[in-house]
């Protein structure tokens, strides 16, 4: 049994100036979102639950490695750096992922990442890997060798309960896990283990949307219609003034004719459509 | 069997200074920091004095994460409505090997780990120091950790700050108390560069700036102020004497936004932004309030050893963490090759200390941490100045002038002061700066 | 007073910590015994603490919370009364972390 748990590297309190917009980050303020971490933390419970090896991978710039030095030390066994400069495109990333863990049966994600979020790298991970996928898991349990139990966060805080078999990969939530702190030894081991760094299988893959150019979000003009009618007309409008109504009745009738009253005046008010219509249904 | 010769506890200047001299002796070392970077924690009120680096790391002033070299110096008295500003410029220290810098601490002492690290220490970043480990033989042979397992070592240099849990634990640190701290809290305020240039009268486009010190302006708590520049931003602080803040009614940011409303610094700071408030102890007391600073298998250096020079003219505190952080390598590196880690084995580091500026520069200035948390320093004297100069310079016509002496005699009259307490006081003074 | 100082000088508390970064931790590293201050007439840290984490209740208790601390240690040198606070430094890769000390 392989275990593999994926995170990336991002800026967890970039520097946003409000006039240019432009992007300011610091490697000092940056490492793992906590979905990654509690990715992390479930696969080391994988890996001690059934006995299994796990290994953590990024696709990511050399500084990526303190992150997997820092997972290495909680316990991870092997650490894998697909080496790039720029950020590569989910699918690209999802590609790679695969051939980095062809071997791996279950494959743990964080939901998404702070600084793109679109969270489509665990879907795109699966199509490359042809596996089932078990994305926005917020509840796991482990059960025999390979299997999880997991509930998922659906539209409307709707749930839904999966059980889910190697092969897969899974996107879990921050709130599932928090990653256990590394104990000094393999802190200090960590410092020394080496770090497996790959190239990138495809060199330049191919970007299936090539962003040509982009700016600030403007909302289009709205046009408000000013008010109609003079200040008294409008204010007697809204006090009820002048306007004539219909004092309540108090009537004692007979059930039947009773319905018949209270459909005719729930049709007068606009709340169903038609009373026989009503009435036959 | 340990897992390296020496620990040395917080990787600030002291203990990177500390962990570079040792790994470069060839020891295995092992610097500890609680927090996520070495800097993360430190907060400092003014200028880094570098010279004691020109031996450790040649031409560090090419590498250092510096906002600007200090050309301007001041000291400041304020008094509620005036001010007296001794103002030195000189172009000679915007040159290399320059005599101060202003830095943000986050970048300097993650640099000074960086070179730590260079050298081949091991750094653990995120990692708290909760207590000593000791051996059998009762010496300090490691320190515990917020993590599993203990981390075990010949020798533990204690440089964790002015707090210093660990030398508080060891005992050596008997006479802690609030009477010997001192509250600094800065705000960090962005201008555009080519505005700060102007407000402090910096040649435009250098990375040259000022520093200014200040006394008074702290709505009655003995303590000080200070403003000083940064690249885009300026730094403006206060250090509080808890003694005095713990029996006000005044809150530390209200002390700061009087110093800002002053009307002679005000001009300095207004319109500008609040990047970062801090706050942060300081070992004030001087050489007399210091804590032992050698152990059996422990060595305390920088804040925790209570090294501050806060004498007035000269407010420094960096030099002395790295000057004791490279005398208690040299002991230890000593004590290795000795093979006798017991406080009599170690206790070279106290006599390097006192042969060198750390501790020479402390004894001379003892008495300053008295005198100038004294009313007499903090709001007499400056007042009498500043009302000198106010009569000297106004212009009374018809009035004939008043000479100097037939004013300051008046004032000094009207003062209620004794002029034994002014000789005391200036005899305090000689002794510190003569 | 110019409006841009005169904006400064109102700023609120909250709005000058949200200037700090902290990572807080789960688990706090100042304790206080709120029975040992109810008979303190000092109250030394309510003034002192430069991050204002204490605050009376009404019953005369005291309040404090942690995550906003600077770790300076104001509150438990000026506190009078042995023992009232504990205080330690939080855990490692927690609490404060500043970007222009």
């Amino acid at each position: 049994m392989k275990i593999a748990a994926c995170i990336k590297w991002v800026a967890l309190r970039p520097d946003i100036d409000p006039l240019s917009g432009s992007v300011e980050t610091d490697d000092r303020f940056s490492g793992v979102s906590a979905a990654d971490q509690a990715a992390v933390e479930w696969a080391l419970r994988m890996g001690e639950a059934w006995g299994a090896s796990v290994t953590v991978a990024t696709v990511g710039a050399s500084i990526a490695e303190s992150a997997l030095r820092d997972a290495l030390a909680c316990g991870a066994t092997t650490a894998i750096r697909i080496d790039i400069e720029h950020p590569l495109p989910s699918a690209a990333v999802g590609r790679e992922l695969a051939a980095a863990l062809a071997d791996a049966d279950l494959i743990v994600c964080g939901d998404w990442s702070l600084d793109r979020g679109s969270g489509s790298v665990p879907p795109f991970l699966a199509h490359a890997r042809g596996a089932e996928q078990a994305c926005g898991l917020v509840a796991l349990s482990l059960d025999a060798t390979g299997v999880v139990r997991a509930e998922r966060r659906l539209d409307g805080g709707r749930r839904e309960r999966l059980i889910v078999r190697a092969p897969a990969v899974l996107a879990v939530e921050g709130s599932t896990a928090r990653l256990r702190r590394a104990p000094l030894g393999g802190v200090l081991s960590s410092a020394r283990s080496s770090i497996d760094v790959r190239t990138p299988s495809t060199p330049n893959p191919a970007e299936p949307v090539r962003l040509v150019h982009a700016r600030p979000f403007r909302p289009r003009t709205k046009i408000v219609d000013g008010p109609h009618g003079s200040v008294r007309d409008r204010s007697n409008a809204l006090l009820g003034m002048g306007s004539t109504r219909t004092p309540p009745q108090r009537l004692v009738l007979d059930p039947e004719v009773a319905a018949e009253h209270i459909l005719a005046a729930l049709h007068a008010w606009g709340e169903i459509d038609d009373p026989a219509s009503a009435e036959g249904q | 069997m340990p897992d390296f010769e020496v620990v040395v506890v917080g990787a600030g200047p002291a203990g990177s200074i500390a962990a570079l001299s040792l790994a470069r002796l060839g020891h295995s070392v092992c610097l500890l920091e609680r927090g996520p970077f070495p800097g993360s924690k430190n907060v400092y009120g003014g200028v880094i004095y570098g010279r004691i680096l020109d031996e450790l790391i040649p031409h560090w002033w090419e590498h250092a994460p510096v906002q600007r070299w200090i050309t301007r110096r001041g000291t400041m008295l304020l008094t509620d409505h005036q001010s007296l500003c001794i103002d030195y410029r000189s172009t000679a220290w915007a040159q290399a090997p320059y005599n101060g810098a202003t830095a943000y601490r986050p970048d300097f002492d993650k640099w000074l780990a960086d070179e730590a690290v260079k050298a081949g220490a091991t750094l653990v970043s995120s990692t708290t120091a909760t207590g000593l480990v000791r051996t059998n033989r009762g010496l300090v042979g490691g320190v515990k950790t917020d993590r599993e397992g203990d981390l075990m070592a010949n020798v533990v240099i204690a440089c964790d700050g002015v707090n210093s849990f660990l030398a508080k634990e060891a005992g050596l640190y008997p006479n802690f108390s609030k009477d010997h701290l001192t509250l600094g809290v800065k705000e960090v305020l962005a201008l555009p560069r080519q505005e700060i240039e102007a407000r402090f009268g910096i040649r435009s486009g250098t990375n040259e700036g000022a520093d200014l010190e200040i006394v008074g302006g702290t709505q009655g708590i003995a303590g000080g102020g200070f403003v000083y520049t940064n690249l885009d931003t300026i730094s403006i602080g206060a250090v509080l004497s808890l003694g005095g803040l713990s029996a006000s009614k005044v809150r530390p940011e209200e002390v700061i936004a009087g110093l800002k409303a002053h009307p002679s610094l005000a001009p300095l700071v207004d319109g500008a932004e609040l990047k970062e408030y801090s706050a942060h102890l300081i070992p004030e007391g001087g050489f007399d309030a210091m804590p032992e600073v050698v152990g059996d298998g422990l060595l305390v250096a920088g804040d925790a050893a209570g090294l501050c020079l806060a004498a007035g003219l000269w407010l420094e505190g960096v030099n002395y963490a790295i000057g004791s952080g490279k005398c208690a390598a040299d002991a230890v590196h000593e004590a290795i090759a000795k093979g006798n880690f017991s406080k009599a084995g170690l206790v070279s580091y106290k006599d390097r200390l006192e042969a060198t500026f750390v501790l020479r520069n402390h004894r001379k200035t003892r008495k300053a941490a008295h005198l100038l948390l004294s009313d007499r320093l903090q709001n007499r004297y400056p007042q009498i100045a500043c009302d000198l100069l106010e009569q000297l310079y106004t212009v009374e016509d018809p009035l004939p002038k008043r000479g100097a002496l037939t004013i300051g005699r008046a004032l000094w009259k009207g003062s209620g002061l004794r002029i034994r307490h002014a000789l005391r006081d200036g005899r305090d003074a000689l002794k510190i700066y003569g | 007073m110019t409006d841009i100082s005169r904006r400064e000088s109102v700023l609120a508390f909250d709005d000058r910590m949200a200037t700090v970064d902290f990572r807080i931790s789960h688990t706090a590293h100042i304790t206080v015994d709120s029975e040992v201050c109810r008979s303190c007439t000092t109250r030394a840290c309510l003034v002192a603490c430069p991050a204002k984490l204490f605050v009376t209740t009404n019953d005369g208790g005291i309040l404090f919370n942690y995550e906003q601390c600077f770790e300076c240690g104001t509150c438990y040198a000026v506190c009078n009364n042995e023992g009232a606070i504990t205080w330690n430094y939080p855990e490692g890769g927690h609490g404060v972390v500043f970007r222009h000390g």
